[in-house]
């Protein structure tokens, strides 16, 4: 009782157990070292909300953002699950859910919202109640992926096929790029970025039909303009009709390898990278 | 004078009869099977969902010079994902709660019209249909409104699917022969799925044709959610229609078997909403690939015999082809990655793999949720005998586990990479004639095709674009500024040909100087 505090507009109280025992559930076996989306040092605090204030952004919600992210925010179709989202958690009143309602996230398809500041205040709050609910739920009836869930693998398997069918060495190497992939990667995040690392950065050469030719990053192309980033830092693009242009996208070997995986070989993989702490 | 006085009265008499001829006269039945060129009075212009125009003003040797017409901002977030109709000069369009009525000449606005906040789901919405001179506007709450097009004043709102059990509604009506057909959606719950026939003057409903057994069932799926406008063939009196993926969701366990009538394509008779024949595209779903994508109808050999067929390109992959007198399979094949079946049976319906279903450790599955396709409208180009879909290879994780419960979703899934290829397909073969990349995660722009041999559609990255349909090649282009979601439309006014065309909140016209 004496850190439940009821001097606050709306009650406020510490939560640290109950964190503390989903991170275990969600820290993969058998050395949980790993980060989990809760930090489990630090005392959490739980904020509860006007329950009026809930029901406009629940309304809200449901009109806005259920289609992708599930009516509890659960998770739907394209959208993941708000309940478990780091930047829910990291959430303070709106300064980061305000800004991905604003701003949206075009890179992942999902679009920004006209909404006031007291619109946003309630879907804030929705949000906020329905990943408090979720935590003291426990993780039965939620929909989602743990780091548990994804020890299926055989790390010597996956170690074999890396060096050999995946040639996933060719480019990577266990005590090079990929030394500690398992400290900064975890869970879904590892295996998504080991299917395909979406913010791989491809290069491109663009030769002009008079003058040199130049290397640098790629950052737009479509049928009709090339844009790089130089080695200055400077944005620069063409015409595609006026230069010849090359892009250097190793990235695309993980598409190759889409069509040649077996389910489990990726979890193998998994298995394998898992142990590259 | 009094002769100045008669003259004027006359004149103005004149006037006024001219205009009842060429104005205000709405939509009948013989505008909906013969569109004019100066029309395009449904969702898909005409019943056939071909959405491939007789015009050939813009031709492939000009259409370099295609010019901006007009552009009209809603003013809006939400994004255009809605067929605009035009008749008598005037262009209908919606956003969610939003439909406009806009010059077609100009592109200025005539009026618009905003429905009640409410608690429906907002996620998109694809047109307004017309029959008389009355608009027919589904609400996201469930609601059909009946609009005069004068001026955008409501005749009468009817419910016709309840948000409190969580269905929604978005899709634009299709008028048929005195019958407003109306779709639902409604997958976040366990809901059952239908078509129901309103009557245009009233409101009244006709009949109603259910997609799955009542929820609760025992041992029966729920879903086969009606989310998109249907075609129709006045000859052989049906209506054809997709319906959408079973739910629950990502789990099958408790709906064993087929799962009729979910991710199937049905032809009724729109008198009576009578089931005549069905063909299941996707037996037993567990990935969310609604069957809802436009059949559309084409006449013509296949294999040397003259058919009336029936094509769809579906969101699980396939292409199929099927004669739409009885709803027997002639062709099916994948149009791009797909890795969740074991082939395809007897019959043309493609075996799901049970080792493909979503599990607690993941499966990789190609394609994503979204599908090979979706949405956007196809076309299909007469002149080449060639299907044309905005395709979306593409690659995907799939999760369920037993914490993940049978309702709604039950289960997660996570695209990992696609892309936009147009293709043009073979209808015959199933094979590609030709392709054109459309860029990085996929348009969402649809398809239109000319008989002057122009398609027209949008790249991933907000371009349209104009192709030479024999080939594939690009012949003009514009940046628009924002992704695209919606299918192109055309006709001619004043004996000029005009493409619409929409991305972000924007509504383009396009036309030669």
């Amino acid at each position: 009782m004496n850190f439940l505090r009821s001097d606050l507009h709306w009650n406020v109280w510490l939560a640290a157990p109950l964190l503390l025992s989903l991170a275990a559930a969600q820290t993969p076996p058998p050395s949980g070292q790993a980060e989990t989306a809760v930090k489990q040092s630090a005392p959490v605090v739980v904020k509860s909300y006007p329950p009026e204030l809930v029901r406009s952004g629940r309304d809200l919600f449901r009109q806005d953002c259920s289609f992708c992210h599930g009516r509890d925010a659960g998770g739907g179709e394209s959208g993941p699950d708000l309940t478990r989202s780091k930047l829910v958690t990291e959430d303070v009143d709106g300064d980061k859910i305000g800004e991905v309602v604003r701003n949206g996230r075009p890179d992942k398809g999902m679009p920004r919202f006209d909404r006031s500041d007291q619109q946003i205040a309630s879907l804030v709050a929705f949000i906020h109640t329905q990943q408090n609910r979720a935590l003291t739920r426990g993780i039965g009836g939620r929909k989602g992926v743990d780091a548990a869930d994804l020890q299926t693998g055989n790390a010597a398997a996956g170690k074999q096929y890396f060096e050999g069918a995946g040639g996933c060495a060719t480019c990577h190497s266990p005590t090079g790029d990929l030394s500690g992939i398992a400290s900064r990667y975890q869970g879904l995040q590892l295996e998504e970025q080991m299917l395909y690392p979406e913010h791989a950065k491809s290069r491109v050469t663009v030769t002009p039909a008079s003058g040199q030719a130049i290397t640098g990053t790629l950052a737009y192309l479509d049928e009709f303009t090339v844009g790089l980033i130089d080695s200055t830092g400077s944005y620069r693009s063409w015409r595609t009709v006026d230069v010849h242009y090359k892009v250097d996208a190793p990235v695309n070997a993980h598409v190759e390898l889409f069509s040649k995986y077996t389910d489990a070989d990726i979890h193998n993989l998994m298995a394998y990278l898992q142990t590259l702490r | 004078m009094n002769f100045l006085r008669t003259a004027f009265f006359l004149a103005a008499s004149a006037l006024i009869a001219h205009s009842g001829v060429m104005l205000a006269q709405g939509v009948d039945d013989q505008m909906l099977l013969h569109p004019p060129a100066d029309s395009w009075p449904g969702y898909h212009g005409d019943y056939s969902g071909r959405r491939h125009s007789s015009l050939i003003q813009i031709t492939p040797q000009n259409v370099k010079n295609l010019a901006l017409a007009w552009a009209f901002q809603t003013q809006q977030f939400a994004s255009i994902k809605s067929s605009p109709l035009l008749v008598d000069g005037i262009l209908y369009f919606t956003v969610p709660d939003n439909i406009w009525a806009v010059d077609a000449r100009s592109g200025h606005q005539i009026w618009h019209y905003l429905y009640p906040p409410n608690k429906g789901d907002h996620i998109g919405h694809r047109g307004v249909a017309m029959y008389k001179s009355y608009l027919f506007f589904l609400s996201p709450d469930g609601h059909l409104v009946s609009l005069n097009c004068k001026d955008g004043t409501v005749r009468w709102i009817v419910e016709v699917a309840d948000v409190n059990k969580g269905y929604w509604t978005t899709m634009a009506p299709l008028v048929v022969k005195g019958h407003v057909l109306v779709g639902v959606s409604g997958d976040l719950d366990n809901l059952t799925g239908y078509i129901r026939s309103v009557d245009p003057e009233t409101g009244a409903m006709q009949w109603q044709w259910d997609s799955t057994p009542p929820a609760g069932t025992p041992g029966q799926t729920t879903g086969g959610m009606t989310w998109m406008t249907g075609t129709y063939d006045p000859d052989l009196n049906l209506v054809y229609w997709g319906t959408g993926n079973p739910t629950p969701v990502l789990k099958g366990g408790t709906r064993p078997g087929d799962d009729l009538y979910t991710c199937t394509i049905v032809a009724l008779n729109p008198d009576t909403g009578k089931l005549v024949w069905f063909f299941q595209v996707s037996p037993h779903d567990t990935h969310d690939w609604d069957a809802v994508e436009t059949p559309v109808l084409v006449d013509g050999p296949f294999h040397g015999t003259p058919k009336k067929m029936l094509m769809q390109t579906s969101r699980n992959g396939y292409f199929f082809v099927l004669d739409r007198t009885n709803g027997k399979n002639l062709l099916t094949a994948p149009f791009g990655p797909v890795n969740w079946s074991l082939g395809v049976d007897k019959q043309g319906h493609p075996i799901p793999n049970p080792d493909k279903e979503p599990a607690p450790d993941g499966r990789l599955i190609a394609p994503d949720e979204g599908g090979l396709t979706n949405f956007r409208a196809p076309s299909f180009d007469t002149k080449n005998g060639l299907f044309i879909v905005d395709a979306h290879p593409s690659w995907s994780i799939y999760f369920a586990k037993p914490a993940d419960g049978e309702y709604g979703w039950a289960g997660a899934d996570y695209g990992v990479w696609g892309k936009g290829v147009l293709e043009a397909i073979d209808y015959q073969t199933g094979t590609l004639r030709w392709s054109h990349e459309l860029g990085p995660e996929g348009s969402g722009a649809g398809v239109l095709t000319t008989d002057s041999g122009l398609t027209f559609t949008g790249d991933a990255l907000g371009n349209f674009l104009a192709l030479d349909s024999s080939n594939g090649k690009t012949l003009w282009h514009a940046g628009s500024g924002s992704h695209i979601n919606s299918s192109p439309i055309t006709y001619q006014l004043d004996g000029r040909q005009y493409l619409v065309t929409s991305s972000g909140g924007v509504l383009f016209a396009w036309a030669l100087p």
